[in-house]
């Protein structure tokens, strides 16, 4: 258990069976490439060639993925799809799907919708902005060309000006000397009474000898051009028709477009999501290939590979060609290879929780079977209600029935919450807590049978679940310090493990049997025990941090410094209190909804509706809000008060080349 | 009847602080989150997880207020107890330690949150690691939840 134990396999065999060397690696799930030095990569010429092929394959597929799947309607569910109900197919029959699909034709086809749309949807947003232009030049009466043609003489100019520089444009133009029967200033019709800072559509209609006078005088007295299309010719009314049905038209394309869209996401949607964990399994195996040594004829591939799966591969291996040698060697002591977590049935959840914070190193302790009874016990305290465990549990078994394809990471992760609502119901059970007091506001009889099961009351009596809390808390730092220590015996740092970690855990052991005795819990003798520990662990602590410091004086200096560390202790012990405080928190929030509950069933005729809809809702809202804090609280306690005495991981998580498995299920 | 209006005043600063502390954590938390899901909308969950951690001083908030009205026989038909202006301020003292943290921390929290949810944004297998920063503010909370529930079942009241 722990760490599994890998072997270093190197593999030599002919060129033309590369490919189902590969494959058989990719198989077995086992098998972690190791990377040939750098300078031999630029042989590969005929797998770099396969690569390049599938890269191209796989640039098309993201581009449907990319674009089809926003209009695709999955028929299962997500949350069915997250649970394994996906298609099961083999290689060799994604092998024969992709040799009859023509990517190229799909993508063709996409791309001319999608080209369509945008020109569809380019010219809809140009009409609308005439449509917009013409409803405010509604008041004009001339044919709109005058603004792109003109006439022989005349042309005009349209803009918009605030409603209180119109009189200044006005005497403006009047002011101008040619101003005559050729200059016509038109003004939208507005109320003057309202915001003088509303703008106003006018036109200008003047004769093209003065253009540039007149454009000039405009925009001095703050009136804005607006561009009118030429496309606009005729006159306000003619053109709206027009618009309003070539709106209507886009509108229409664009919609069939659409569902054209549509149409072909739905067809080849599924193919395509096939096809992408095909040539993604392709990819991945030919770059392990890639990082293989070769010369003209032979190809090594170098792997790790747990002890365990050693001798299935040997046979896959040797099936397949004669021509193969296949040898096993333990790792040298320089080397460092990846880790694996192996442990039993019943801790290997748990790993998932060493892996979130970092996998162990090679040669280093795997803390996951050191951790799995903690956190079970302060997910049970954190979340402390027999209800809701109840309801985890059924939730589970539900999901585990229905469901027969999960994938094993995820059956893990949700078998961790199975577990860790086992611990949840015990203590729901002796702490009291089903639904909150439900037990009490609702079914009055069963009060006897709970109250003879409670052995904690942390309603009533919370110093003693606070004191149970800080226990476990003492015990659990405790055992990191021990672990600590022994990590240090094994590689002969005798005096660091007596002086870091022995003699902390004399002092704090010493410190509690002390307290603990004084309070008149513990026999006498027990006391003069902790006494005589804790003293004996304070001197080690201070003549172990004066260890190679000069002088007297800096050694006495350090001493005190070390044992003002203690403060850290404290706090990390008081750290612990928050398993009172969060399966406190649930049991209160149960309350609260029962008590809920209990007041809307008081409404006349429908209040035992609102009744069950308050406290099924707010049972429900209660176990989700406490899970999230019953899982990272724990957590926070191993990662920081736990692992901080003896565990910093730093390994390199064992990722053997395995199948492309995104969208569908692939077997060999 | 000035003990009973002490005693409300300290619940209405459980809830009303508490909660304004965890909306606001939670709202910055929540720009961050609708920044990374622009990008990459399948981060959905995780995001949604990290922004939902700032929200438990509101709950806390809620849990002492409820406390203190119960305390105070306000909750049911039994009517209110008696109290001294001695026991009310009491009663509001008990209420300060998680109103007051409550209210800083969950801020605070939703800023270490909105900064993790931009470190999964980019390595989304660090989600443990990100899970635990914002945890660590919420030890704070944790602490005067605590203080508030051991005050309050220290105050004799009726």
């Amino acid at each position: 258990m722990g760490v599994a134990r890998l072997k270093k396999a190197e593999l030599y065999y002919h060129k033309s069976v590369h490919e189902q060397i590969a494959a058989s690696l990719q198989e077995s799930g086992a098998c972690q490439i190791i990377s040939s030095d750098v300078e031999n990569q630029t042989k590969h010429s005929d797998i770099e060639k396969l690569i390049s092929c599938t890269e191209e394959k796989l640039a098309d597929i993201r581009y449907l993925v990319r674009t089809l799947t926003p209009h695709y309607v999955d028929p299962v569910p997500a949350l069915d799809r997250m649970l394994g109900e996906r298609p099961d197919v083999t290689m060799s029959e994604l092998e024969e799907l992709a040799a009859k699909t023509d990517l190229k034709a799909v993508c063709e086809k996409t791309r001319a919708i999608e080209h369509e749309i945008g020109e569809v949807r380019s010219k809809l947003s140009e009409a609308k902005v005439n449509d917009s232009i013409l409803n405010s030049l509604g008041f004009l009466e001339y044919p709109l060309s005058v603004f792109s043609e003109g006439t022989r003489t005349l042309t005009a100019l349209a803009g918009t000006i605030k409603a209180e520089k119109i009189s200044g444009l006005k005497a403006a133009l009047g002011d101008f000397s040619i101003y005559s029967e050729d200059t016509e200033l038109i003004i939208a019709p507005y109320d003057e009474k309202k915001d003088k800072s509303q703008d106003i559509y006018a036109v200008v209609i003047y004769s093209r000898k003065i253009e540039s006078e007149i454009r000039e005088l405009c925009a001095k007295n703050g009136l804005s051009l607006v561009e009118i299309p030429a496309s606009l010719t005729g006159t306000v009314t003619e053109e709206k028709e027009k618009i309003s049905g070539l709106i209507k038209d886009f509108e229409a394309k664009e919609s069939e477009l659409a569902a054209k869209i549509v149409d072909v996401a739905n067809e080849n949607i599924p193919t395509v999501q096939k096809l992408s964990d095909y040539y993604n399994s392709l990819n991945k195996r030919y770059n392990g290939t890639a990082m293989s040594e070769e010369t003209d004829c032979t190809m090594l591939t170098k792997f790790w590979i747990p002890e365990s799966k050693v001798e299935e591969l040997k046979i896959k291996i040797e099936n397949i060609s004669p021509e193969i040698d296949l040898t096993f060697s333990d790792p040298e002591p320089d080397e460092e290879p990846p880790s694996l977590l192996v442990n039993s049935n019943l801790v290997r959840p748990f790993n998932i929780l060493t892996e979130l914070y970092s996998s162990p190193t090679y040669r280093g302790i795997d803390p996951t079977p050191l951790l799995a009874p903690f956190f079970w016990i302060f997910f049970g305290m954190c979340l402390g209600d027999a209800g809701y465990a109840l309801v985890v549990f059924g939730a589970i078994m539900y999901v585990f029935k229905k469901y027969k394809k999960i994938s094993l990471g995820v059956k893990d992760f949700i078998r961790l919450f199975l577990l860790c609502s086992v611990s949840t119901f015990i203590y729901g059970v002796i702490s009291g807590s089903f639904f909150g007091n439900f037990i009490d506001s609702f079914i009055p009889f069963l009060i006897p049978l709970k109250n003879s099961l409670m052995l904690v009351d942390p309603m009533t009596n919370p110093m003693q679940v606070l004191g149970i809390s800080l226990l476990l808390g003492v015990i659990h730092l405790m055992f990191g310090l021990l672990i600590a220590a022994y990590e240090k015996m094994k590689s002969k740092l005798f005096i660091d493990a007596i002086g870091n970690d022995i003699s902390w855990f004399l002092l704090i052991v010493g410190l509690c049997l002390l307290g603990v005795g004084m309070g008149g819990m513990l026999p006498p003798h027990f006391v003069q025990i902790g006494q005589f520990m804790a003293i004996l662990g304070a001197i080690i602590i201070f003549i172990y941090a004066g260890k190679g410091k000069p002088g007297i004086f800096n050694k006495i200096i350090s001493g005190f410094l070390a044992l003002y560390g203690s403060t850290s202790y404290l706090g990390d012990i008081l750290s612990y209190s928050r398993l009172l405080a969060l399966g406190f928190g649930s049991a209160v929030i149960g309350m609260v909804i029962n008590l809920l509950g209990g007041l809307a069933a008081d409404i006349p005729y429908v209040g035992w509706l609102v009744a069950i809809v308050v406290i099924v809702g707010g049972h429900i809202f209660s176990i989700a809000i406490n899970i999230l804090g019953s899982f990272v609280h724990p957590l926070r306690l191993q990662y920081v008060e736990f692992f901080g005495k003896f565990y910093s991981g730093g390994g390199e998580p064992f990722t053997p080349l395995t199948l492309s498995q995104e969208f569908v299920n692939v077997k060999a | 009847m000035l003990g009973l209006s002490l005693a409300l005043f300290g619940a209405a600063l459980a809830a009303a602080l508490a909660g304004i502390g965890s909306a606001i954590g939670i709202g910055v938390a929540g720009g961050a989150a609708a920044g990374v899901m622009t990008e990459d909308p399948n981060k959905f969950g995780s995001c949604l997880i990290l922004q939902a951690l700032p929200g438990t001083q509101g709950i806390y908030g809620l849990l002492i207020a409820f406390f203190v009205l119960n305390k105070l026989g306000l909750l049911g038909g039994a009517g209110a107890v008696d109290l001294t202006w001695n026991q009310g301020l009491q009663i509001l003292a008990s209420c300060l330690p998680i109103a007051v943290v409550g209210w800083y921390s969950a801020i605070w929290q939703g800023k270490t949150s909105a900064a993790s949810i931009q470190m999964i944004s980019k390595k989304p297998e660090a989600m443990g690691k990100a899970i635990i920063l914002p945890a660590m503010v919420e030890t704070y909370a944790v602490l005067a939840l605590l203080t508030s529930i051991l005050m309050l079942m220290g105050v004799q009241v009726g």
